[in-house]
């Protein structure tokens, strides 16, 4: 019976922490430098595949296919460098902040969004590392409360440190310890 | 995937439960299941076969002539089929054990992959007693057991007797009550002892006339016709061969040489009304299968509700997993003043089984005006439901709502098909889709319309819908994580929407003035953080 004996005195709306107001932590440099990076070798890659395959001398095949493939493949390009771009202007736009109760990740080009995860609502957290993230010692974070896995609070591109410091505050946070007691 | 927290919570907990759980005839033993189980066994992998089947019924369809024509196959593959689908059910009954002891259930099961479950009591989400036909003669039930987690953890005892099952239920029940945080679970023992746990009140009950109402205004039937949409051809001729048959011609009964034009019409309206008829009937029919002799029980702080004609369902909540009450008014119910209301709780159990869904949420059907009010106060003492919806207390959204979607969305597709049209010359079809464009418009306006959000102390709610409506009404401090989006040039017009991520699914409010959309987030957070509830 949650509702039976509560009581909660009303506040002024101007007095309760604003969300507006936050005060944003950057993720690591090395994070949307090293995106870039992975994204233009993607497009070396694309542009050698394109390449070899436009200028193969093994099988003979007709002008007009060969112009097709020029078109479809420099299309295919531009829309991939194109996406690393803008993806790189998205990842340094990213950012965090921490509060003693809560925890936000704001994120986004052209549709901006703040999400944030009071810890009293946290289940369980995750570090996860990729290949790379282990190369230059990144880690990205995952939050998951019971909003299931489409809600999943993540924040990349953390200095391993930060990640380790951040999980351990949000494990011994009196929020979490004192759960279900 | 477990981590520390709950490890760490888990030990607290078992320590405290194991009291008071001792002695029990039916523990420590691995037990098997009454041989009725293989009835179950049977008929759960022949349900099975046939959802998985479902997406055959197209190529089926398109060859049954020739799959007709050759008896000599599939009649002997069906009844090796059906041999199988024996022989897997009396292996599966033979593998599977189960075992109780004081605060646990453990199942092994599984005939090719073997699997042991192992499920401690204070890990039970909901407790259901499920009572197939068949299994009505003997006196044996379902016990399914559900857990906050994935659907591989869901734990379904398969043939049990009915007292035996209800015993355990309540036992389990007991058991999770006694996990429950201190300062509650104190208030409840004072209140209740499990000697006293009989006396239900009843909140609501179904009469037939109300199931028959919620047949016809949740009219599913056009799915079911899209379904028999290859056998339309077959079935024409099937009727008018029958028809034949009775002394009715058809085709001399539709033909303006005989009959004058206004009696062609009426036989064709009054042929429309009896298929329309038909087809709500089986709506109807679905209704009352489901729903025959609903009630809604309150025992506790527990709703339970039963129904069912052929399959007697038992599903029973924990007010306290409550996580929202929807209000649903569809256009038809707007008209019989009926509501569809729904008691919605954690989804991740919902999800993973699409078929018991239904049956998982706690939904009335059909209710009357006041008794749908009546039902939300019970559950929610303080909420301002009725007066915000009398007094017309939402706020709306933002009118640009309807500019952004027509000229985002609708605009687009209409120049994409009108251009398709030119160029295949058929421009009479433009004005077809400038009808559309000008209804989907339409529809945009009715959906802005009902987009409404309202806060008070303790909830928020919210008002959507197209030509029906629904409210939506949830405690603020059950908000699991919240979201704030906003374009650069909603930026501008200081607009935002909010999302607000509950545990039985989000919510999303477009298009609001940015300082509401702030002050909600920042008290909703308030809220969270400053009331230590648990939203379990």
């Amino acid at each position: 019976m949650p509702q039976s004996n509560f009581n909660n005195p009303m506040m002024d709306v101007a007095d309760l922490p604003q969300i507006q107001e936050l005060d944003k932590q950057r993720l690591s440099e090395k994070y949307a430098s090293t995106n870039l990076k992975v994204g233009a070798c993607v497009v070396l890659l694309l542009l050698i595949i394109a390449f070899i395959l436009y200028f193969q001398p093994f099988i003979e095949v007709s002008q007009n296919i060969r112009q097709n493939l020029l078109f479809i493949s420099s299309a295919i390009i531009i829309i991939v460098s194109l996406v690393v771009l803008l993806g790189y202007q998205a990842d340094i736009r990213k950012s965090y902040t921490l509060r003693d109760l809560d925890i936000h990740y704001s994120s986004g080009l052209f549709f901006r969004k703040t999400v944030s995860q009071p810890i009293t609502r946290i289940q369980h957290i995750e570090l996860k590392r990729g290949p790379i993230d282990r190369k230059i010692n990144l880690a990205k974070l995952q939050v998951f409360s019971a909003g299931g896995a489409m809600h999943t609070f993540e924040i990349p591109g953390l200095p391993l440190e930060t990640a380790q410091q951040l999980r351990q505050y949000i494990i011994e946070h009196k929020d979490v310890t004192n759960h279900e007691k | 995937m477990k981590n520390d927290i709950s490890q760490q919570q888990e030990s607290k907990i078992n320590d405290s439960a194991e009291q008071k759980i001792g002695t029990d005839d039916h523990s420590a033993n691995w037990q098997q299941l009454s041989p009725i189980a293989i009835l179950y066994f049977t008929a759960s992998s022949f349900k099975q076969i046939f959802s998985n089947a479902f997406y055959l019924i197209p190529v089926l369809a398109l060859n049954y002539k020739s799959i007709i024509q050759h008896p000599y196959i599939w009649i002997p593959s069906i009844l090796g089929l059906v041999a199988i689908l024996i022989v897997f059910a009396v292996l599966s009954f033979k593998v599977y054990r189960f075992r109780l002891t004081d605060n646990n259930i453990e199942i092994r099961s599984g005939v090719i992959s073997k699997k042991h479950l192992n499920l401690p009591f204070e890990r039970v989400q909901n407790v259901k007693i499920e009572q197939p036909l068949y299994y009505r003669f003997s006196g044996h039930a379902c016990l399914q057991l559900d857990t906050a987690g994935s659907a591989k953890n869901e734990a379904k005892i398969i043939a049990l007797k009915l007292e035996l099952a209800e015993k355990l239920k309540s036992q389990i029940l007991q058991h999770t009550k006694q996990s429950k945080p201190i300062g509650e679970s104190k208030f409840a023992s004072s209140q209740t002892s499990p000697s006293n746990n009989t006396t239900e009140t009843t909140l609501n009950t179904r009469s037939l006339s109300d199931l028959i109402i919620h047949g016809i205004t949740s009219n599913r039937i056009w799915i079911f016709l899209g379904g028999l949409a290859p056998f339309f051809d077959d079935i024409a001729t099937h009727i008018g061969d029958w028809a034949n048959k009775l002394g009715m011609d058809f085709k001399a009964l539709f033909s303006l040489q005989t009959h004058s034009m206004l009696e062609v019409g009426l036989y064709a309206l009054s042929l429309t009304i009896l298929i329309m008829l038909i087809l709500v009937s089986f709506s109807v029919i679905g209704s009352i299968i489901s729903f025959y002799g609903y009630t809604l029980n309150k025992l506790d702080d527990r709703y339970i509700r039963r129904s069912g004609l052929l399959t007697k369902h038992e599903v029973s909540m924990r007010l306290s997993r409550l996580q929202m009450v929807v209000r649903k008014q569809d256009w038809l119910d707007l008209i019989l003043k009926r509501i569809n209301l729904k008691f919605e709780q954690n989804s991740s159990i919902e999800n993973s089984m699409n078929a018991s869904a239904a049956t998982n949420k706690i939904i009335v059907p059909s209710v009357k005006l006041n008794e749908c009010q009546d039902l939300i106060d019970d559950a929610y003492p303080q909420n301002k439901l009725a007066q915000l919806i009398n007094q017309q207390g939402f706020i709306s959204i933002s009118k640009r709502f309807i500019a952004r979607n027509i000229v985002l969305i609708w605009m687009p597709i209409w120049i994409v098909a009108s251009l398709i049209c030119w160029f295949n010359h058929q421009a009479i079809l433009i004005l077809i889709t400038t009808t559309l464009l000008a209804l989907f418009s339409g529809l945009t306006v009715l959906r802005w319309r009902r987009w409404g959000i309202a806060q008070d102390q303790n909830f928020i709610y919210i008002r959507k819908g197209l030509i029906g409506v629904d409210y939506y009404c949830f405690p603020t401090f059950k908000v699991q994580q919240t979201k704030f989006l906003q374009t650069e040039l909603m930026k501008r017009r200081e607009l935002a929407s909010v999302k607000f991520v509950l545990a039985s699914g989000a919510l999303k409010i477009p298009l609001i003035s940015q300082e509401l959309a702030f002050g909600l987030i920042n008290d909703c957070l308030f809220k969270v953080e400053s009331s230590k509830k648990s939203w379990m």
